[in-house]
Order: C-alpha cells, then sequence, then structure tokens
C-alpha cells in the first residue's frame, strides 16, 4: 500500500505556473508535514537558478543533473530546512522534465532525495528513530502534459526501490494545525581542551547539550502527562491577528544523573559560553495529536534552532578570520530568529536575521529560497528577545538599559533617546541646585 | 540512633550540579579564590526560580523557590509531609508498585526548569580565547531531614533547601582543603547515624582520599559529636544504610565449602570461618581490601614464617592459632585465644563468650577435634549456666538457598551438646581495634 500525499491548492498552482524553456528541467522541493497516516504537502518551491555558464542544461553522464547542479539544490534543501519550524519538514522533491528526457528522470529523482536526505540530516543533534516516517516523495512531471508521476523512497534503505504513490490536491488549512511552542533558556558551556578542533568540540558540546535535553520531562499545562494522551487544543489569536491553537504551556525540565563521575581537569585554550532565550515553534499533526508529539516536536524544534544557529554563526566568523578580521573572541550575538506568513499559505515559516542585517534583507532571502515575495510588515521580529542585559560569568554587561526594541539591534535613535534623557536629567540636576541655593539664600 | 518513631520520616534530596571551574594556568593564588566563586555561583543557582523537586515515582513537581508552584492540584504548602508517601504509589498510570508503607523515606529529586525563563536575553555566544584549566565535575547533591509526618511540606522544602545551600558550603570546604595544584577530587556526602543525636548526620568527604587519610578529619568529627575514639562511626562503609536501598554489603558474608569455585570440601573448615571473620570487619569498615581467597590466607602465613613456601596450593588444614596469624597479618586485629581441654567445658567460658560478643562483637572461630566453625553468638544465663551458641557451620556444601541453610541448621543456635565432648578446643576471639 502505497502513501498518499494531500497537497495544498497553492501547490498546484504554483507548479502549474513554471514554465520550461528548451530541454531545460526545473528541479525544487516539496515542504509540508510527515505523518502516520499520510503526508500533507504546504508548500513548494523550485531551486534557486544558479549563476552559473549556460542555462542548466547540464547534460553528463550522470543524467540530467550535473554534480554541481545536484550540490546547489541539495544546498537550497538545506538552507529551506532550516527555514522551517517544527514539524515541517523537506518533504521531498519535484522535477519538471520535456518528454523527451522523461526516461532519465525516475534516476535523477532517486539521486536527489537521497542526496537532500543526507545533507540535511549533517549535523543534526538527533537521529531518525522507528517512529519517524522515513519515505520520501518524488514528483515528476511531464512539461507538456502536466500529467504528474508520484513514487516515494523509504531513505532509510539505501537499496530502496521506488513504490507508488497517490497525489491529490486539495485545501488545506492551517486552523487544523495545533501549534505548539515556548522560550527556552539556553546555558551551554564548551571547554576547548589544547589539542582539539574548534567545530569537533563545539559538535560535541551542542550533542552533549542535546542528550539532556531529549532526556528532560515535559510538563503540559504545569502536569505530567501520559505519552498517549490526546492534547485538548485551545484558541489564540496573535499579534497579527491569525487564529492559532497553542495556549498549552509546555515546561521543559533537566536533571543530572551522572553521578559516577569523577573531576576532569583539562588544559584548555578557549572557553564558549551560550546563553539567552530561544523562541521554539511547531506544528503539530491534525488528526488527534497526543502528547508525546508535542514534546518530540517542541524537542527537535530546539535542538534544530540552536545548532543551526551556532553552525551560521562559526561559518560567520570563520569567514571574518579569513578576511583578517582577526580571531574571534567576546560576546557575539546569535542570529535572531525571525517569524514570517508566506502569502500563499497561513503557516509561519522563520529565518535567522544577523545584528547587521535587516528586515529587507530577510524578505530578499525569502524570495531567493522559497521564490515568494513577502512584505517587511509580515515579518513578525518580536518572538525573541533582541536585546537586554548579558550578565556572564566573566562579567561583560552589554548593556545596562532595559528598553525592549521591536528593531533587530541596537539603533542610533537608542543613543539619542539616552543622550536626551542624560541631558535633561542635568539640567533638571542643576535646577534644582540652583533654587536650593536660592533657597538658602533667602533664608 | 536515629529513632523512627511513629510520626517521624526523612526527607532525601539527592540530585546532581554540574561544577565547572576555570583556573588560570599561571597564577596559582587565584585558584582558590576561582573555586569559591564558582561555589556561590551554584549556591545562587538553587535559589532560583526555576528549581524544581520532583517526587521519584510520581507525577509530582514543585517549585519551592516559585511560590510553590505544584503539578499536582491536592498538593500545596500546607501538605502534611505524611501525605507525600500515598503520593508515591500513584504514578499517573494506574500501576499501583507494591511499596513497603512503612518505609519513612520520601526521595526528591532537584531539578531545573529550563522553560519560560524570568529574565529572557537575547541568544549570545560568549568566548575567550585564553589558555586556563578547565575543572568540569559533577556534585553528587544527597541532603536529608528529618520531618514528623505532621509537618507542611512548605517548611520541609525549606529545610531542604537550606540544606542544600549548606552542602555547597561543606562541599566548597571539603574541595579546597583536598585541593592539589589543579586537581580536585569529587566531594561525596554521607550520611551517619550517631548515639548522640536523634537526626541523621550528613558529612562530605572526598571520593579518592581513603580511610587512612582521612583519619585526622574523623579525629576532628569525633571531638565535634563527643563521642569516644574506639568505635569507627564516621567511616565511610558505616554510613546509615535507608531502608529503600538495596543492601550493599551484608552483616556478614556466610563462608562454606566450596564458594567461589574452590573446592575445598574436607580441609577448608577453617578457611571459610577466617574468611567469614574477615567479612565481618570488612563491612564494619575496618578492612577495604577484598575478603582473602585460600591461597592469600596461606600465603600470609608463609609471609610470616609460620609455614613453609610449600604450603601454599596445599590442603592442609589450618587451626585458631593460624587464624590468630593471618588476622594479624592481614588485617592488623590481634587476638585472644581460649582453649578448653574437653568440649565438656565449653559452657563454664560462657561468661567470657558472652562479655566478648557483648564489647567486641566479632565472630569467633572454634577449632577442635577435626572441624572447625564460627560462633556468631552466645545466649548464656548467669544463674543457671545453661548456654546456647549461634553457630555458622562452614561444612556446608550447597547452594546459597537461605531457607535450606537455615532450616537444616547450618546456621542455627545449637545447645552444649554441639560440641565433640572429649576433643580439646581452642577459640580464637578477634580483638575489634580501637581504632576511628
Amino acid at each position: 500500500m502505497g502513501r498518499t500525499y494531500v497537497a495544498d491548492d497553492t501547490v498546484q498552482k504554483y507548479l502549474s505556473s513554471l514554465h520550461t524553456a528548451g530541454g531545460v528541467c526545473i528541479t525544487g522541493l516539496l515542504i509540508g508535514q510527515l505523518s502516520l497516516q499520510r503526508d500533507y504537502v504546504l508548500l513548494s518551491t523550485k531551486t534557486p537558478h544558479r549563476d552559473s555558464d549556460g542555462p542548466g542544461e547540464g547534460h553528463s553522464s550522470s543524467g540530467l543533473l550535473d554534480d554541481a547542479d545536484l550540490e546547489w539544490a541539495t544546498e537550497h534543501a538545506k538552507q529551506v530546512s532550516q527555514m522551517l519550524p517544527g514539524g515541517m519538514s523537506v518533504l521531498g522533491v519535484f522535477l519538471i522534465v520535456p518528454p523527451e528526457l522523461s526516461k532519465e528522470a525516475p534516476s535523477t529523482l532517486r539521486r536527489l532525495v537521497f542526496a537532500i536526505e543526507k545533507h540535511i540530516s549533517k549535523g543534526r543533534l538527533w537521529d531518525l528513530t522507528e517512529e519517524d516516517i522515513t519515505e520520501r516523495v518524488t514528483l515528476q512531471i511531464c512539461s507538456k502534459t502536466k500529467k504528474a508521476l508520484c513514487r516515494s523512497f523509504d531513505i532509510k534503505d539505501p537499496k530502496s526501490s521506488a513504490k507508488p504513490a497517490d497525489w491529490k490536491y486539495q485545501p488545506v488549512s492551517s486552523s487544523s494545525w495545533p501549534l505548539v511552542t515556548c522560550t527556552v533558556a539556553l546555558d551551554l558551556q564548551i571547554s576547548l581542551p589544547l589539542k582539539s578542533l574548534d567545530d569537533i568540540c563545539i559538535k560535541e558540546g551542542l550533542r552533549s547539550w542535546a542528550n539532556r535535553i531529549k532526556a528532560a520531562v515535559c510538563l503540559i499545562n504545569g502536569k505530567l502527562v501520559a505519552d498517549e494522551s490526546e492534547l485538548v487544543p485551545g484558541q489564540v489569536r496573535d499579534s497579527v491577528g491569525l487564529l492559532w491553537f497553542c495556549d498549552n504551556v509546555y515546561q521543559l525540565i533537566l536533571s543530572l544523573e551522572d553521578m559516577g563521575s569523577s573531576a576532569v581537569t583539562q588544559c584548555c585554550r578557549s572557553f564558549i559560553s551560550i546563553r539567552g532565550a530561544v523562541h521554539c515553534r511547531a506544528y503539530l499533526q491534525p488528526n488527534k495529536p497526543r502528547a508525546k508529539h508535542a514534546v518530540e516536536a517542541i524537542r527537535k524544534d530546539l535542538m534544530n534552532t540552536v545548532s543551526c544557529r551556532v553552525n551560521m554563526l562559526m561559518e560567520d566568523l570563520l569567514m571574518n578570520e579569513f578576511n583578517d578580521q582577526g580571531v574571534m573572541t567576546g560576546v557575539q550575538p546569535l542570529p535572531h530568529r525571525v517569524f514570517v506568513a508566506l502569502p500563499a499559505s497561513d503557516f509561519r515559516l522563520c529565518d535567522y536575521v544577523f545584528p547587521d542585517e535587516s528586515i529587507a534583507d530577510v524578505a530578499e532571502r525569502l524570495h531567493e529560497m522559497l521564490d515568494s515575495r513577502v512584505t517587511e510588515e509580515s515579518i513578525d521580529s518580536s518572538l525573541e528577545p533582541t536585546h537586554g542585559t548579558h550578565t556572564h560569568t566573566h562579567t561583560h554587561t552589554l548593556l545596562t538599559i532595559h528598553i525592549w526594541y521591536n528593531s533587530c539591534y541596537l539603533d542610533k535613535n537608542l543613543f539619542f533617546i539616552c543622550l536626551g534623557l542624560l541631558l535633561a536629567a542635568g539640567i533638571a540636576f542643576l535646577a534644582m541646585a540652583a533654587s536650593l541655593i536660592f533657597i538658602t539664600r533667602l533664608q | 540512633m536515629v529513632l523512627v518513631d511513629d510520626g517521624a520520616m526523612i526527607l532525601r534530596l539527592g540530585g546532581g550540579l554540574e561544577f565547572l571551574c576555570q583556573l588560570d594556568v599561571s597564577d596559582a593564588s587565584q585558584r582558590q579564590l576561582e573555586v569559591s566563586r564558582s561555589f556561590a555561583d551554584l549556591r545562587s543557582r538553587v535559589k532560583a526560580e526555576s528549581l524544581v523537586f520532583s517526587l521519584t515515582d510520581s507525577a509530582l513537581f514543585i517549585w519551592p523557590n516559585k511560590s510553590f508552584q505544584a503539578s499536582l492540584d491536592d498538593v500545596d504548602e500546607s501538605t502534611a509531609c505524611g501525605e507525600l508517601l500515598q503520593s508515591e504509589d500513584d504514578d499517573g498510570g494506574g500501576k499501583k508498585k507494591k511499596k513497603d508503607k512503612k518505609s519513612p523515606v520520601v526521595n526528591l529529586r532537584f531539578m531545573m526548569e529550563i522553560t519560560e525563563p524570568t529574565e529572557p536575553s537575547a541568544p549570545c555566544l560568549y568566548r575567550e580565547n585564553k589558555k586556563h584549566h578547565c575543572i568540569r565535575m559533577v556534585l553528587p547533591m544527597d541532603c536529608v531531614v528529618t520531618v514528623r509526618s505532621d509537618e507542611t511540606f512548605g517548611s520541609s522544602c525549606k529545610r531542604l533547601l537550606r540544606a542544600l545551600s549548606t552542602q555547597l558550603s561543606e562541599m566548597e570546604a571539603v574541595t579546597l582543603r583536598h585541593m592539589k595544584d589543579t586537581d580536585v577530587p569529587v566531594p561525596r556526602p554521607f550520611h551517619f547515624s550517631l548515639p548522640t543525636s536523634t537526626e541523621l548526620v550528613t558529612i562530605v568527604y572526598p571520593a579518592s582520599v581513603d580511610d587512612k587519610g582521612l583519619e585526622s578529619f574523623r579525629k576532628e568529627l569525633h571531638n565535634r559529636f563527643e563521642l569516644p575514639d574506639d568505635r569507627p562511626y564516621f567511616r565511610r562503609s558505616n554510613a546509615f544504610h535507608f531502608p529503600d536501598e538495596p543492601y550493599k554489603t551484608r552483616e556478614q558474608n556466610y563462608h562454606h565449602y566450596m564458594q567461589d569455585r574452590m573446592d575445598d570440601n574436607g580441609w577448608g573448615c577453617a578457611y571459610r570461618s577466617l574468611q567469614t571473620i574477615c567479612s565481618w570487619f570488612r563491612q564494619q569498615g575496618y578492612m577495604e581490601r577484598t575478603v582473602p581467597t585460600h591461597k592469600e590466607i596461606q600465603q600470609a602465613l608463609v609471609d610470616v614464617g609460620d609455614k613453609p613456601a610449600a604450603f601454599v596450593g596445599s590442603r592442609q588444614w589450618i587451626g585458631s592459632i593460624e587464624v590468630q596469624a593471618v588476622l594479624s597479618h592481614l588485617l592488623g586485629v590481634t587476638s585472644k585465644i581460649l582453649f578448653v581441654s574437653q568440649g565438656s567445658e565449653l559452657p563454664s567460658q560462657g561468661r567470657e563468650l558472652a562479655n566478648h560478643f557483648l564489647t567486641e562483637g566479632t565472630p569467633v572461630m572454634i577449632g577442635g577435634g577435626v572441624l572447625a566453625h564460627t560462633i556468631l553468638g552466645v545466649a548464656w544465663s548467669e544463674t543457671s549456666g545453661k548456654i546456647r551458641f549461634l553457630i555458622l557451620d562452614p561444612h556446608y556444601t550447597g547452594g546459597e538457598d537461605l531457607q535450606t541453610i537455615t532450616d537444616k541448621g547450618w546456621c542455627g543456635w545449637k545447645g552444649p551438646e554441639f560440641w565433640d565432648q572429649n576433643a580439646y578446643y581452642n577459640l580464637c576471639l578477634p580483638q575489634r581495634p580501637k581504632a576511628i
């Protein structure tokens, strides 16, 4: 029995809007949610155009895609997967081929879907378990007849063959998808021993943190709930007016059990500390979600968002070092998570913004990655704290003024406001001093 | 003696706290300050609102620093501690575990909540590229308070929090005292029940230092608690055993023929008796090494010059004199030797034996005729002269079946007719070392 893929009407609209010119094929991603009974395809996006020597005609012995195209497509898939909140993932790929090339399409799709899965799972802090669904979809569309052929592969088995699957279009509304959210405080301390490599230590540090998250207890609405009990949805409106099922409060509680260990003293060359609060968000399957799904979804989203941000920052800093900006020390803000509703759907995706980037940059990136135009107003950056006091054991206080801002980072405006306040205070003091002197003089 | 009378129960809080400290490589003078600073940081952490207590095997989680928020509706600050024993059975799954309701120990674990931080700040990565020594360990916190079952949970938790903070300070003191350069011992708490106190006393010992190295510390403790210097009240192996913990050691081990795959049927009875005595000394904390094997016993006798080298590996019997020699050589224990020319005279030694069990309490090895036995106790009436001996018979060759052992009398009370009335007997009475 094959899997059933239910795709939203917007996906159909999008796919039919893609035109191929001449003998060129178009690859792209199918994004949505995997669930036990059926999978939902909520979004699709084509692979962005690669600036290469010619229009992607890459005919090589390996098929429709040459290696560079494949690498480009998998990198795109990874970037897109980082933009997805918990519960949503890259389900598979689509390929629009002209009829004359359709013979090679199945093997190309196979290569693509396995390569994408491999690239996405690199550096992930959690592994697929038996409970996870490992089928991925491939959709082959003939550019002339618009006929679609849907097959699925089991990516856990490298030798698996294509299985036929059902593909149907149906309007899919976000309001039936329960949303779980919570804010989690991070506190990771990573020591880098003398003869060690940065990225290995950081990976190790993240993994041991992730193990604690996997073992953490999760309370729902302040109570310990049995795994199989059903979640009761609640309705809440958010700042943009959309209706969400998300008033359950999730609490993660950590404990340290490793009592038998001895004290370890190492000579280290460097020390990294990661602190702050991150916002986690995940969509659950619409059909009778259970407590264990919610807990698992939050855990995965938490691990993904932290590993993604840390890796992004480390890559960025590495690039700075190459550009001779010196080795990084001190406090570096991690990319900030913002959420945006795409025009075609109600689901909110996310993106990470560095302090030197603006909302316009986010919109630009969304256009490139997801082939979709968003307005700056629809980007919500208020869900995570942008700045505040950052106290550290080595006492590096950044700012001691508590003012919550809606913009990305420290603004020139803030500086002027502070100046104004100081001036006002100064003037008030002088006035008071003057009046005191005046009063005493009178006496 | 810890009085676990009606209405008293023990609340035990356990959990791990991660200790992290960066020490300067060059400047050794600041090291103690850095360690103290790390401990101070941990003390402030346990005062945080995100601290959570969880009752083991139950769905109860409470926030003691956050106006006692609880995960179960019927529990709040004013709940009596006695009611927690009922909560422990209810693990929310409907499966009633067979729990000893009489066990007055309530186990709590402390944890940290990481969601909904009170002062969320933007996530940042801080990096320092300075060469340093990094010390990491998990502190095995273990606090105990004795409460009345009608005392409120809220006030008991406050006491536990204070105990947690105090324990961190004690751990700091132990760490600083036993710190060598950049190596620190793991401070581990032990609980002791003392004759001079109704509550358990918790002492923190450094894990890597052995009993001998801690002797001066134990002397201080004996002084502090006004205890005599002849009994090891504060040795780690004499720590209080909680009713719900599995037994790590028994009073003494029953050593008999054919154990440990050693076929000593017919010749090893005195060896087995000696092993039983050694295990007693081990359980009481006087001996840290393992119970000696037959070969080790024989080697000890060769080492003291009592037997030739060929003795090792042979099947030769030993007597109470040899037992005395081995105890002296391997354990540093002196023993008294008693002699009766006839088995019928043993009852006349009743007073001597009774005295021995009263003051020393050590098992007695008795050898005579062709047999050796272990006497664990004696019931002697001064007026009637009637006497019975609690005998552990090493001639048992069966499996480790407690029922058979007691039913068939391999361990049991015997009258004076048990002994060979005509044989002469030697008894070895090990003396308890006057040490702490």
